[in-house]
């Protein structure tokens, strides 16, 4: 019987192929619309069209027929919102998707505003999911609400394109506030975590993101390397700043070697080193959008690197001047004992250092316990 | 009189919306019914047209109206026009004149052939016409109080209107409502005067971030108001304006008016006498009617007139009541066949079948059991004429979304409009214009892209005519605003609130309409509660239905406004300007530019020098940024894109963040990324430097990190770039001392855009110094650190937030008494 499924099947999805190579769109979206007499093709009606499809199509249009077929079967089966959700999340993938490329396109041409398609997508989305989102009956089985979560991811994506960052907080809002927030799928939660995450990031609430996307990561599905490693990209540097160093194993298996040298010079204070490894990474890491978050990790090293003066000295009034002499051996330029006092200010204001400057002696006077505590009890 | 009513009811916009569709449906109803009576109503319509016209006029016509039908159709035409102009609505208050009908009624003898079956009898037969018309007329009136300040004017004639017989003019007191300029009116509030453009005042008020006012009142000078728009226009378009006033009025023209026009124009299956004064009668129809639907209507009754003449007065009777009770589906299906007509010879056909299918349905009652919204279109090319409406539908959606669909003035129009719908006399402004009968405004729709603010106007009233049957047909969702509003107004008797917003179609059929509506009222409310459950039935059998049309149209649809709106950019429709001002005012342009009023660069670049100077000995903000936005508009109308457009963006930048205008810099800046890319000047890194720092002033790590993807290694050396990198990295990581050693060093303007944080980089700063220094700051050690200019400055600031100064020693501050002042301010 499967073989039969196939054989009917494929003259379809050839059809479907067809059309995409030709770029008949008319065509394609016709072989895909529910106004097609197709549809009552009980052949077609599958309820797992997912690995025929991917034999057949390329992506994404193989999730697109996949999510068209499958809602042939849903339909079929007097389940519309099992039905429909699959064909809304297809349809707003591709918009998009879509919207992506056009947006791409007009850049090429130097047309059109930055982020304008993007905006017009967002905008649709945005429709969806106040229509998900208002879906007030009371049986959860069938609710709408179960599209939110896939359109917040969508929409996430659009926003962290453009730098919208603001527009996400009601949308999370929405999810803290829904009582499926833990229902969704794995992979639908995988994805809002990662963004949420990384908006936590952004927002310098690091010990937020780090649950975030420590969750990410530790339940994205094992094939996917693609999406841990992003997750690191995002979650190194955070751990980083909670004190958390990754092994080398680890940056080798994600295939993240930019992020060695950093981590040795940060551990070992070393701030020539750093600036090094910044620099010499520089575009990587302004493109992955954590170089601004990486360079907080001067903070870090500073109190590494006056934490060795600090057990080099053995006292708990330490001249300023020992500083100075540190950071102009670390190569920074223009530094001056102001600056020091400057720097070191900062320090004890975030809580790196306890202690005191006594400007009048030109000393740091540290505390004679635990004078340098640990970076994850800090932040 | 509705004035104000039209402008609260414009407030809540939701009835406004579900109204238009509504009326169209009436209209075309009220045409078929009238065709169905056949001869009965456009007899009668005429009849009372023709008294109006005769009262008025004085013309002796009556013989004439003995010849035939059609014939006196010809000769009214003419009067028809000039009354437009001058009295829009004496015409209007002859409306019911008895005498008249019945003559009427009896020299042509023209039936109402088909009996309507629910119809009571009760009405006087000889004008069953006049009757609906007038009950609606007074309705009218009625409603206005709540949201009407001004009832004056209407209530009178509303009140005259009822009983029939007083021929004599009641005019004048309308008219007053009427006064020819009455346009400005309902505008000027806003500020015509207070913004002419002479005044430099308005501009000022525009600078400051207020756009909403400046931009009405640069409507004034922009739209040169209906004087502009031929001859018609005078009363109509103050009349439009003042919209509510012109209701009535209005009404009764189109009624008279424009139905005997369309009806002379659609003649054609009539076989009647075909008139050479047809133009402009064309013209007419087309503006105010969607081409596929209104017409037919019209065309209907005459071609019914002509065809058949067998009924009854009495049956006419019967039937004109008919209309109102047909069931709702039956007049939507009604409308959509009309609408389906691609041609003047299928709307003929369509109308004959329609006629007798109809007729039989009435008759055998079938019409109230039958699912209209199942039964199939006349096979009169239905299926094209679909495809055909779907385009137009497409295109209003996307006026509506992207504000351009229709070519250039199309586009200027949505916004126009919308801004105008905001306030009460807009609608009724578009509706002026495309009514009024100039040829003018015929001309100018067909050339849109020409300066034509009526034009353009009665462009989207046209097409926001086609909208709502479109939309219907395609949309079951659509209908429901139209039958809650239907079910209110019958209850209030209403005739304004949504109706009267949307004025335009009020007008189009507001006889036929009103009296429907009327009807409904008086009837009592069952007629229309029954039909509610119908209509959502029938809605929801509509939405399947529509299923089975071919989504395909929707994706093509998609494609043409991208396709105009592509075609709207300045560069693919250059102006070359002829003004030879060196200075100008700036106007927010609310249409297509006039060349005459355009600098062309040559110029432009004297006025640039001209500001500069200016500006250097007078500092004179108010008048550098006018100009300097006028210069800017007229580059961009001009589609100029040359290094001196980067010139003036720059000046105007410049001088925009010495004054700290956050607008204009912010809007320069966005333009001179754009131009950069085109024209690369020597000032790209000063630029640059300066979007770097405002984003540092918005603290926006995401754009500033965009913003570093696209720095060139070149970009980094550059002086100004490097100083921001620098003053960033320093920012990022609380850096005080280096901040501020920068901000003493910044190169440029930069020191103005610090400036704007430098007092929250300072407190935060504080928040440090006092929590980390013990027992105490010398505030020397501040004010360099801080990079205050002089110890008064720094000792201001700092007893400013409360600092505590040590007791022993006033020049050191107390840390630990003074960590407390921070938090707290």
């Amino acid at each position: 019987e499967t073989h039969l499924k196939i054989h009917y099947i494929l003259p379809r999805e050839e059809q479907v192929l067809e059309a995409i190579d030709t770029r008949d769109g008319v065509f394609c979206a016709e072989l895909l619309s529910f106004k097609h007499p197709h549809v009552a093709n009980p052949r077609l009606q599958l309820s797992s069209p997912e690995d025929k499809c991917q034999q057949v199509l390329e992506p994404p249009y193989d999730e697109m027929v996949a999510a068209h077929l499958r809602c042939t079967y849903a339909v079929a089966n007097h389940d519309f919102v099992e039905a429909a959700l699959p064909v809304m999340f297809a349809v707003t993938l591709d918009l998009r998707v879509f919207a992506n490329n056009a947006e791409q396109q007009l850049q090429k041409k130097g047309k059109g505003k930055v982020g304008d398609m993007l905006e017009k997508a967002a905008e649709q989305l945005m429709s969806c999911f106040r229509v998900c989102a208002s879906d007030n009956r009371a049986g959860i089985d069938d609710s709408k609400k179960w599209g939110m979560l896939f359109l917040i991811n969508q929409l996430f994506k659009i926003y962290f394109k453009i730098n919208k960052l603001h527009l996400c907080k009601p949308l999370i809002r929405a999810i803290d506030s829904s009582n499926l927030k833990d229902d969704y799928s794995m992979a639908q939660r995988v994805t809002y975590k990662y963004y949420v995450g990384r908006k936590a990031m952004f927002d310098s609430n690091f010990k937020l993101a780090e649950e975030y996307l420590s969750f990410s990561f530790q339940h994205s599905h094992r094939s996917c390397q693609r999406n841990k490693r992003l997750i690191l990209i995002y979650l190194l540097p955070v751990k980083m700043l909670l004190g958390h160093m990754p092994t080398t194993q680890l940056l080798k298996k994600y295939d993240l070697m930019q992020f060695t040298d950093v981590t040795k010079a940060v551990s070992e204070g070393n701030l020539l080193l750093l600036n090094e490894a910044l620099a010499k990474h520089e575009t990587f890491f302004i493109r992955c959008g954590i170089f601004l978050i990486l360079e907080k990790l001067k903070i870090i090293t500073y109190r590494n690197l006056f934490k060795k003066v600090y057990l080099l000295l053995k006292t708990h009034q330490l001249p300023l001047d020992a500083f100075l002499v540190a950071l102009k051996m670390m190569q920074v330029e223009e530094v001056d004992i102001d600056e020091v006092q400057c720097i070191l200010a900062n320090l004890i204001y975030m809580g790196h250092i306890k202690g005191y400057i006594s400007h009048q002696h030109q000393k740091l006077v540290v505390s004679k316990q635990n004078p340098f505590p640990p970076l994850s009890s800090v932040s | 009189v509705n004035d104000k009513a039209y402008g609260g009811s414009s407030a809540p916009e939701a009835p406004v919306h579900e109204n238009p569709e509504w009326e169209k449906a009436r209209q075309a109803l009220a045409s078929i019914s009238k065709s169905q009576n056949s001869t009965k109503t456009s007899p009668t319509n005429r009849t009372t047209s023709q008294a109006g016209q005769y009262q008025t006029a004085v013309t002796d016509s009556s013989a004439m109206q003995q010849q035939q039908q059609q014939q006196q159709y010809y000769p009214w035409y003419p009067q028809n026009q000039q009354q437009y102009p001058g009295y829009a609505y004496p015409y209007y208050n002859y409306y019911p004149i008895t005498t008249f009908v019945d003559v009427e009624c009896l020299c042509y003898g023209v039936p109402g052939a088909y009996p309507p079956p629910t119809t009571p009898t009760g009405q006087p037969p000889a004008m069953p016409m006049m009757e609906e018309q007038s009950s609606s007329y007074s309705s009218e009136p009625q409603p206005p109080p709540p949201a009407v300040p001004q009832p004056p004017p209407q209530s009178p004639t509303s009140s005259d209107q009822p009983p029939p017989p007083p021929p004599p003019p009641i005019p004048p007191p309308p008219n007053a409502q009427y006064p020819p300029p009455p346009s400005q009116n309902p505008y000027n509030p806003n500020g015509a005067l207070p913004y002419s453009p002479t005044d430099s005042n308005p501009m000022r008020g525009y600078n400051h971030g207020q756009p909403r006012p400046s931009y009405q009142g640069y409507q004034p000078p922009g739209y040169p108001p209906p004087p502009q728009q031929g001859p018609g226009q005078g009363p109509y378009g103050g009349a439009g304006r003042g919209d509510g006033n012109k209701k009535p009025n209005n009404a009764n023209m189109n009624k008279g008016g424009q139905q005997l026009w369309n009806r002379m124009k659609q003649a054609p299956g009539a076989g009647g006498v075909k008139f050479n004064i047809q133009k402009r009668p064309y013209v007419m129809a087309n503006q105010n009617f969607p081409p596929g639907e209104q017409p037919p209507g019209l065309a209907t009754s005459t071609a019914a007139t002509a065809a058949t003449s067998a009924a009854t007065t009495s049956t006419a009777g019967a039937a004109q009541a008919g209309p109102q009770d047909w069931p709702q589906a039956m007049k939507e299906y009604v409308q959509r066949c009309f609408a389906a007509c691609e041609t003047e010879e299928d709307k003929d056909r369509t109308e004959k079948v329609l006629k007798d299918i109809l007729q039989s349905r009435l008759q055998d009652g079938s019409a109230f059991t039958i699912d209209w919204t199942r039964e199939p279109l006349p096979d009169v090319k239905p299926r094209q004429s679909r495809w055909e409406a779907v385009p137009q539908r497409s295109q209003e959606n996307a006026s509506g979304r992207g504000g351009a669909t229709r070519g250039r003035g199309g586009a200027r129009l949505g916004n126009y409009r919308n801004v105008f719908s905001q306030r009460s006399p807009s609608s009724s402004s578009s509706r002026s214009s495309s009514r009024s009968p100039s040829p003018h405004s015929r001309h100018r729709d067909r050339s849109r892209h020409r300066r034509s603010d009526s034009g353009s106007q009665s462009d989207s009233s046209i097409s926001s005519d086609l909208r709502p049957i479109s939309r219907r047909q395609q949309r079951g969702g659509r209908g429901r605003g139209e039958e809650r509003d239907r079910g209110r107004g019958g209850e209030r008797g209403r005739g304004r609130g949504g109706k009267a917003n949307r004025g335009r179609r009020n007008m189009d059929d507001p006889g036929s309409g009103i009296g429907k509506k009327r009807k409904g009222g008086n009837a009592g409310l069952d007629f229309h509660d029954p039909n509610r459950e119908a209509k959502k039935q029938s809605r929801a059998a509509r939405f399947h239905t529509k299923r089975t049309e071919p989504l395909v149209l929707n994706i093509n649809a998609f494609d043409l406004p991208n396709g105009t709106q592509e075609g709207l950019s300045w560069e693919d429709c250059p102006i070359v300007g002829t003004c030879q001002d060196i200075t100008k005012n700036y106007l927010r342009l609310t249409c297509a530019p006039d060349p005459s009023t355009v600098r062309p660069v040559p110029v432009l670049k004297k006025s640039l020098t001209a500001v500069k100077a200016h500006w250097k000995t007078n500092q004179d903000y108010q008048y550098a940024c006018e100009q300097m936005k006028s210069i800017r508009q007229d580059l961009t109308v001009q589609g100029v894109r040359t290094d001196f457009t980067v010139e003036v963006y720059e000046t105007h930048a410049r001088i925009a963040l010495e004054k700290g205008d956050h607008e204009e810099f912010n809007q320069c800046q966005t333009q001179l990324k754009a131009l950069y890319k085109d024209c690369p000047s020597s000032n790209v890194g000063e630029f640059t430097a300066y979007r770097l720092l405002y984003y540092i002033f918005t603290k926006n790590s995401g754009d500033l990190t965009t913003e570093l993807v696209y720095l060139t290694p070149e970009l980094r050396e550059d002086e100004c770039v490097s100083h921001a990198l620098a003053l960033r990295a320093a920012w990022a990581l609380g850096n005080f001392h280096r901040f501020f050693q920068l901000y003493k060093r910044a190169p440029r303007m930069a020191a103005y855009l610090i400036d704007k944080f430098v007092e929250r980089e300072r407190k935060l700063a504080l928040g440090a110094i006092f929590k980390t220094f013990r027992p105490s700051v010398p505030v020397e050690y501040v004010q360099s650190s801080l990079a205050f200019p002089c110890l008064d400055t720094c000792l201001a600031f700092l007893t400013g937030l409360g600092v505590a100064f040590t007791p022993s020693d006033p020049s050191k501050i107390d840390c630990k008494a003074s960590s407390a002042c921070l938090t707290t301010s």
